[in-house]
């Protein structure tokens, strides 16, 4: 009896022990339980949740990961907010130029400006590694999307990924050279493709999309429609002789005018009534302020819902320091990092010293408060030109505070003005200034009577200078150099952006705007393109009309030089991601051609190898893909 | 592999069980230190499988005996005996044997005696445990163990420390070490836990063995990469009721302060390089922030247990409290665990039960630790308090500009203000429990089939608040309150058969099994900071499984008991891999010479001398996420979404894929001798062993073209650990009232990276965004720095900004960069020394590594007096200012080797003192002891304290020197 028991109990035992054993075995077979993790066919279901696939083709040139603003990386060896794309292509093409320096010592950042950078450098290596997982996310997108394709609108989604694409390839060219070509999900290692091939599929993507996007203005905020392939054909054409060797400049102004005649327009709505529609297109509702008219292609961004360390978040609290009040531009707090030199700022200055000498002889009337840089306590006037007898004027920079009229730097004889009405009176009310600025002011002593207008000057100029240094010494001191005012968070009313906590901006920001397209229009002419002289010069005067709030900006043909379409460039797009190209196109990156503060590390600036046209491809992905070869000087 | 058992099984059913009528022998068995019987005693007739058990009361009686045979009393942590069956009663005292050679090991799916192993494995008894107020297992053997190195890494109370033996092994995967209770392989811990391992009371611990090489590791495969841990947990005994009683108070004191400028230095360096509006920015109080913020702190414990038998059932019950302050304000842990173990015997001991159940309560407070480098970068000439301060009054750099008032944004806050104001408790429960069967088949009793089924369940549960009131920079600020929830449940099924077979000189012990493990996470967050903001995901869920299943087998064959040879064999299937590659076979083969037995060693001065070499293969993919080889989409939160129209969409993101990924595979070969001389005067052991990880999984980099990131989890590189290791142990006295002994350790380990196809830089630090110094690379250590080679003038002062051109090309940038030793030590010592007069017992425990080096982020990151006059608000600087002259904040200054220095240290952990009074009360006897712990550090490092984890010296929880008192009851 016992041992029946204990056979059955053996019986049992090992029993349970194979059953056990082998139901197990399908255990192995894992799936994703998790509820934010999907297969590609949940992705791919239907053109609804295929459009959150698209999203995040766009978004990988906005944002830095499936988390706001830090936390799920798409890239990593970087840190997550340098990640961002437009970050790093203002790291690579605005702070190695002329138009700004940065503070900080984070690793191979000083580099850039100093135009030292090796090859392992963080911001080429992780831009690389950007732009190739753009084109790997686009990839993916374009061969699953496929299964939906007979649904319209998934077909745009196509034709929209294939631009991103494009336009993710047009960097790689232009920042790399020679890079990988790839159009298709793969694990295979890329082989190198020539800056022609790249160019050649950029160029051919582009024109077979044009008809396959949208129809100019009829795709929603933040899609592209078939102006954007157009405007970057305009773009790609303008450059094409420096990647090929063949300029295309007929191509660039056949392109530029499709975009030109589409229906785009210049933002001309001063919401703000500060004189210029200039200063909307950076402001936090850039979405709806009318400055949208003008973006052909835009990044998004929200403080609230599209968060990142990057984009305008950066452009903005990066630029923000000194004494600069964080409240001004919708922000908690600045961090004390970019600035510019004083050949960006020089393009908009004005010779007030021979505009001044040209109004008469100096005179012993001047201006004395603080609203004049020497303050109340000073013994040092502004001297007023006289113009006639007893009437006196003067062009002058002004601070924001009070001033009087004084006679040889004496109170004994002075003047302000009691009921804010144009009438002086002796010893009169301080007269208040609103706003810094240039400003024309004239006295007139027959009359008793004075008038203070704000000087119509270049508005696209915004520079902080207040407690700023225009002459760099020390690149880690935020005070060295102008700070520069160009995007904040505030809407066009003054209010900060939707953030309350001041950290994420709201502020889109434009790869491709009008403007530039005006641009490369009336380059393509002076440098021969069979366009028009007077379209060209009617349209750079739109936006000088738009920069000066008047005519009194407009230029005539004969200004329309190489010379000054560089220059004007900068005015127009400085800080948006394109100068280094331009200075390239104008052989002016690398040549002594042009130097600025600080080229080639230089205080003074030099020139440096020519083989720092392209940056370096990364050391890393040489490493394990022996099929590429570095770029020259590297 | 399951049919194969069946038929095994069916065959033994078949054959008959034979049996001769004999005479039969009977007697007590007791305990020869105090005279009590001892029940579960093993006896044997010799060579035969003829054999019982003593009942409670000790005695036995054994039929069937011959008269000429030997019977084998056998018990375990007992010295065995052999006597001659000559006579009809006999009585036998068995003394404790836990030194011995014979004494059993707990090795893999079964035990060992000592003297029978063939791989390097340590077993460290209560004895030898390191005392003081330890509150996790791992921190009893600090020290103890050639090879095995414990770092705890910070000064807060409950955290244990990262093990390590011999060497990393690997660089992205975990190099923590198995953890096996009582047969049971440990899940990690989950959020809000402190330390894996300090569910169990080290109280509870009756040992902890360590198998170091892969010869012994391998029979658990892929989870023993990095050597296994294996606790065994005091259990029940056959007798009457003993209790324990201990209890302990200390003291922990504060002792370190990393050393920044005191508030007339900064103000003298604020006066003499500030601007007008900085000087204008200093206060006139001296606050020393970082006393500020630290306490002296207090802590208790006590244990409680019972060990005995309950209707005949051994029993033992504990219970245990520990309540501990951390020297940061605010930190508190506070733990409760209770145990409960049964080892039941059923049919003649044929059926042998063990029960463990253990559960652990823990109510930790954490103080915040944001407040330790914001202690050392507060200025020291503002006061803690300022009336006019609208953040509860605490002084705060506000922005004058700011309406409603905020901070600057990137000013420091008030430490006082971050530890007052934040409120971080975490509740974990975790319940682990097994029961094992190890049944003897009645009609085969070669066969033991043994079953274990555990369960491991953690729960964790935390709340952090901030306060509104908090200085902030946010003008929109309400504070924060987040909760959450983690749960990681583990269950496992080991099932196994062991035969064993003893014919004339051949001893064959033959095993195979099966494991079953899964394990289940569950973490949820809810975030109410996102709620106000209108997010739509601020309950977060994150949940994934991992399974693992294996086969294994083992050989052990023992011939004459001179020749020992051990093999294994074990098939892991991990779904963490994809079906093709998830297969990992990891074999082993050990072979020992006891040379002691030979007749030539008859006469020698050895008891003991043993000869080792085993070769073994583990797998590794511990700490891989799951689901890698999948093609996955990760969506995006409502922070991250994009907009088209006036719509924000989430975002899916494919997610970096590598379908090939496979096991990281370790072998290890191991060399060893084991001695002891002139009765065990000396003894000890050497080991040698060259380790080679293969196929290394490393955060990999992939060409950006061919994946969804730019690098995913992939099977690059190679690493080796060479390494001898020597323990020695004397007794250096031993007389009736005074024993004087001695434990030393020394391990020599060179670890280096042998393949690599690119450079992986690591070490992030603080200072700048995006700064490494270190970096694993091709024909260095892992974890080299990797810095500038600064230049001194005549007076060995560095000169800033000037470094050696190493590369000679004119310029110096990122291609000067050298590697430059590395945190690891290459040679490290353990010395422990105890000495019993009387009643009295003293003993001291002290390490020392050598050339070990470390980089100090606090001086390189808070030395640089440049913010002064760039920044709207003060920051203290970091006393090396006087030293470095460096000014101003610069990538080179940054990764300068000025900054890494050597770490070299002799530490002094522990010295105690203890008496002992017999018989206080009838049986009860009473140990009283003091304890010093961090008693003194020797070390040429100036930072804080040189032994930190990763050699990255940065905001360090400061290790607090520790009084103890206490004592212990048994009665």
């Amino acid at each position: 009896m016992r041992t029946m028991k204990n056979k059955i109990f053996n019986l049992l035992l090992l029993t349970t022990v194979i059953l056990v054993g082998m139901s197990c075995q399908k255990d192995l077979d894992q799936q994703p339980i998790d509820p934010d993790s999907f297969t590609q066919n949940d992705v791919f279901k239907d053109a609804n949740t295929a459009k959150s696939a698209l999203a995040k083709v766009y978004a990988s040139l906005a944002l830095t990961g499936q988390q706001g603003p830090a936390g799920q990386p798409d890239i990593s060896d970087i840190d997550e907010g340098f990640s961002q794309f437009s970050r790093m292509l203002f790291n690579l093409n605005e702070l190695t130029t002329d138009n700004a320096v940065v503070a900080w010592g984070d690793a191979g950042l000083q580099d850039l400006h100093g135009m030292y950078w090796t090859a392992g450098n963080d911001f080429t290596d992780a831009m690389y590694y950007r732009l190739a997982q753009t084109v790997s996310f686009a990839n993916a997108f374009i061969e699953n999307a496929e299964a939906l394709n007979s649904d319209q609108e998934v077909k745009y989604y196509i034709a929209e990924a294939r631009f991103v694409r494009a336009y993710a390839y047009y960097n790689l060219m232009d920042l790399y050279g020679d890079v990988p070509l790839v159009s298709t999900v793969t694990t295979e290692l890329p082989t190198q493709a020539s800056r022609q091939e790249i160019f050649n599929f950029v160029e051919s993507e582009l024109l077979d999309i044009q008809n396959l996007l949208k129809d100019s203005g009829a795709n929603e905020y933040g899609r592209v429609d078939k102006v954007a392939a157009w405007a970057l054909l305009s773009r790609l054409y303008l450059n094409a002789e420096v990647w090929t060797g063949t300029n295309r400049y007929n191509d660039c102004v056949n392109f530029s005018e499709q975009a030109m005649n589409a229906t785009y327009s210049i933002n001309t709505n001063d919401v703000n009534g500060n004189g210029t529609a200039y200063d909307e297109l950076f402001l936090a509702d850039n979405n709806i302020n009318g400055a949208q008219s003008e973006f052909i292609f835009a990044l998004n961004f929200d403080g609230l819902h599209s968060q990142t360390y990057g984009g305008t978040t950066f452009l903005i609290h990066a630029a923000v320091g000194g004494s600069m009040a964080p409240s001004d531009f919708g922000i908690n707090g600045g961090w004390f990092g970019l600035r510019t030199t004083k050949s960006l700022v020089n393009l908009f200055a004005v010779d007030l010293n021979a505009m001044n000498n040209s109004l008469g002889t100096l005179s012993d009337w001047g201006l004395v408060g603080d609203a004049t840089p020497n303050g109340w306590g000073s013994t040092d006037d502004i001297e007023l030109h006289e113009t006639s007898t007893n009437h006196y004027a003067v062009y002058v920079d002004l601070l924001q505070g009070e001033l009087k009229f004084r006679y040889n730097e004496d109170w004994g004889n002075n003047y302000g003005d009691d009921n804010a009405d144009g009438t002086l009176e002796a010893s009169g009310a301080n007269i208040s200034i609103a706003a810094a600025g240039t400003y024309y002011i004239t006295m007139d002593l027959d009359n008793n009577t004075y008038t203070i207008t704000p000087y119509s000057s270049d508005k696209r100029g915004m520079f902080y200078s207040n407690g700023q240094n225009l002459e760099i010494e020390d690149m880690t001191q935020f005070t060295d150099g102008y700070a520069v005012a160009k995007f904040k968070n505030v809407d066009s009313n003054g209010n900060a952006g939707s953030d309350t906590s001041g950290d994420f901006a709201d502020t889109d920001l434009p790869i491709i705007r009008l403007a530039e397209i005006y641009l490369n229009y009336a380059e393509a002419v002076v440098r021969g393109g069979n366009g028009s002289m007077a379209t060209a010069v009617n349209k750079i005067n739109e936006l000088r009309m738009r920069a000066y709030g008047s005519a009194s900006g407009d230029i005539t043909a004969s200004d329309l030089t190489l010379d000054f379409m560089l220059k004007e460039r900068a005015r127009e797009l400085y800080w948006e991601g394109q100068r280094r190209t331009d200075l390239i196109r104008f052989d002016s990156f690398t040549t002594a051609n042009y130097v600025w503060p600080f080229k080639g590390n230089d205080p003074a600036g030099i020139a440096v190898d020519s083989y720092r046209n392209l940056f370096p491809l990364p050391t890393n992905v040489l490493s394990i893909n022996p099929n590429l070869t570095q770029n020259t000087g590297y | 592999m399951n049919k194969l058992k069946f038929i095994i099984v069916s065959i033994l059913f078949a054959i008959p069980i034979l049996m001769t009528a004999q005479r039969s022998v009977n007697g007590t068995v007791t305990d020869k230190k105090t005279g009590e019987p001892l029940p579960g005693v093993n006896v044997l007739v010799k060579g035969t499988q003829n054999g019982t058990g003593t009942d409670f009361d000790g005695k036995y009686i054994l039929s069937n005996v011959p008269e000429t045979a030997v019977i084998v009393f056998s018990y375990l942590g007992y010295a065995p005996q052999e006597i001659s069956a000559n006579k009809n009663q006999i009585n036998v005292a068995l003394s404790e044997d836990a030194e011995s050679l014979n004494e059993v090991v707990v090795v893999g799916y079964g035990t060992s005696k000592k003297k029978d192993l063939t791989g390097a494995v340590n077993k460290v008894t209560p004895k030898k445990f390191n005392l003081g107020g330890i509150t996790s297992a791992e921190n009893l053997i600090m020290g103890k163990v050639a090879g095995v190195t414990v770092v705890a890494p910070s000064g807060a109370p409950g955290e244990g420390g990262s093990v390590n033996i011999r060497g990393l092994s690997s660089l992205s995967l975990t190099n923590t070490p198995l953890y096996v209770v009582d047969g049971i392989p440990l899940a990690g811990g989950v959020s809000g836990s402190r330390n894996v391992l300090n569910f169990i009371n080290p109280s509870d611990i009756a040992s902890i063995v360590i198998l170091k090489d892969a010869s012994a590791t391998a029979i658990y495969g892929s989870r023993a990469a990095n050597g296994v841990v294996m606790i065994t947990t005091k259990k029940g005994k056959n007798k009457e009721f003993k209790f324990n009683f201990e209890t302990k108070g200390s003291y922990y004191r504060p002792y370190q302060y990393v050393d920044v400028m005191t508030s007339n230095e900064f103000r003298n360096l604020v006066e003499s390089t500030g601007d007008a509006a900085a000087i204008g920015r200093l206060g006139d109080t001296n606050t020393n922030w970082q006393k500020q913020i630290y306490q002296v702190a207090m802590g208790v414990d006590y244990s409680f247990n019972a060990v005995g038998s309950f209707l005949n059932i051994p029993l033992r019950l504990s219970v245990g409290h520990t309540d501990q302050e951390g020297i940061l304000k605010k930190d508190e842990f506070n733990r409760t665990t209770a145990s409960i173990n049964l080892s039941p015997s059923y049919f003649d001991n044929h059926l042998k039960v063990e029960l463990n159940a253990r559960g652990m309560y823990t109510e930790n407070t954490f103080g915040n630790r944001g407040a330790i480098g914001s202690a050392i970068s507060y200025d020291p000439t503002q006061p803690v308090y300022d009336a006019n301060s609208p953040f509860a009054g605490y002084f705060s750099w506000i922005d004058p500009a700011s309406n409603p008032p905020v901070q600057y944004s990137l000013a420091p806050t008030n430490p006082v203000a971050l530890v007052n104001l934040t409120n971080d408790f975490s509740f974990i429960n975790r319940f682990a429990g097994n029961a094992k069967f190890d049944y003897k088949l009645h009609f085969f009793p070669d066969i033991t089939a043994t079953v274990n089924v555990g369960l491991d369940n953690s729960t964790g549960n935390g709340h952090s608040v901030t306060s509104r009131d908090i200085p902030t920079s946010n003008p929109s600020w309400l504070g924060t309150d987040n909760t959450y929830t983690n749960e990681v449940n583990n269950k496992i099924l080991n099932t196994y058969l062991t035969y064993s077979k003893k014919v004339n000189k051949h001893d064959v012990k033959l095993m195979a099994g099966y494991s079953y493990q899964s394990f289940d996470y569950d973490n949820r967050y809810y975030d109410d900071y996102q709620f106000q903001q209108g997010a739509t995901d601020y309950n977060k869920v994150d949940l994934s499984k991992e399974v693992l299943l294996s086969y294994f087998t083992r050989l052990n064959y023992k011939f004459n008991d001179k020749y020992l040879l051990t093999a294994s064999l074990r098939a892991d299937y991990s779904s963490l891999l994809n079906p093709d590659d998830r297969q990992g076979l990891f074999p082993s083969v050990a072979l020992a010479w006891n040379i002691d037995k030979e007749d030539f060693m008859k006469n020698s001065i050895f008891d003991v001398l043993k000869l080792r070499v085993g070769y073994g293969a583990v797998g590794n993919v511990n700490g891989l996420a799951p689901y890698k080889y999948l093609t996955r989409y990760q969506t995006s939160t409502s922070t991250a979404g994009y907009q088209f129209g006036s719509n924000f969409y989430q975002t899916y993101r494919p997610e970096p894929i590598n379908k090939n990924l496979r096991w990281e595979v370790g072998k290890t070969t191991n060399l060893g001798v084991d001695f002891s001389i002139l009765n065990r005067k000396l003894y000890g052991s050497l080991n040698l062993y060259n380790k080679q990880t293969k196929d290394l999984i490393i955060w990999s980099l992939v060409d950006p073209f061919t994946n969804f990131g730019n690098r995913v989890e992939s099977n690059v590189g190679d690493m080796e650990n060479k390494g001898i290791e020597l323990e020695l142990n004397g007794l250096l006295i031993k007389k009736n009232d005074l024993s004087w002994n001695i434990s030393y350790n020394i391990a020599y380990n060179d670890n280096k990276i042998t393949n690599m196809p690119f450079n992986q830089e690591v070490g992030g630090i603080e200072g700048g965004v995006g700064n490494n110094v270190q970096s694993h690379t091709e024909g260095y250590e892992p974890y080299s720095f990797y810095v500038y080679q600064q230049v001194y003038d005549v007076n060995d002062k560095p000169i800033e900004g000037v470094y050696v051109d190493r590369n000679d090309d004119g310029v110096i940038n990122n291609k000067d960069k050298y590697y430059y030793k590395s945190p690891l030590a290459p040679i490290q010592m353990g010395l422990s020394t105890r000495v019993v007069y009387k009643n009295f017992d003293f003993s001291i425990t002290s390490r020392s590594n050598i050339g070990n080096y470390m980089y100090n982020n606090v001086a390189s990151a808070k030395s640089i007096p440049a913010d002064i006059t760039t920044q709207p608000f003060l920051t203290n600087v970091h006393s090396d200012y006087f030293n470095s002259g460096f000014e101003t904040h610069s990538e080179t200054n940054l990764l300068s080797d000025y900054y890494v220095t050597d770490a070299s240290f002799v530490k002094i952990d522990n010295v105690s003192i203890g008496y002992r009074i017999d018989k206080i009360y009838k049986n009860a006897n009473l140990r009283l002891y003091g304890m010093l712990q961090n008693v003194a550090t020797f070390t040429e490092y100036t930072g804080l304290d040189p032994e930190m984890a990763g050699g990255i010296d940065n905001n360090f929880y400061p290790r607090p020197r520790t009084f103890t008192l206490g004592f212990n009851l048994d009665f």
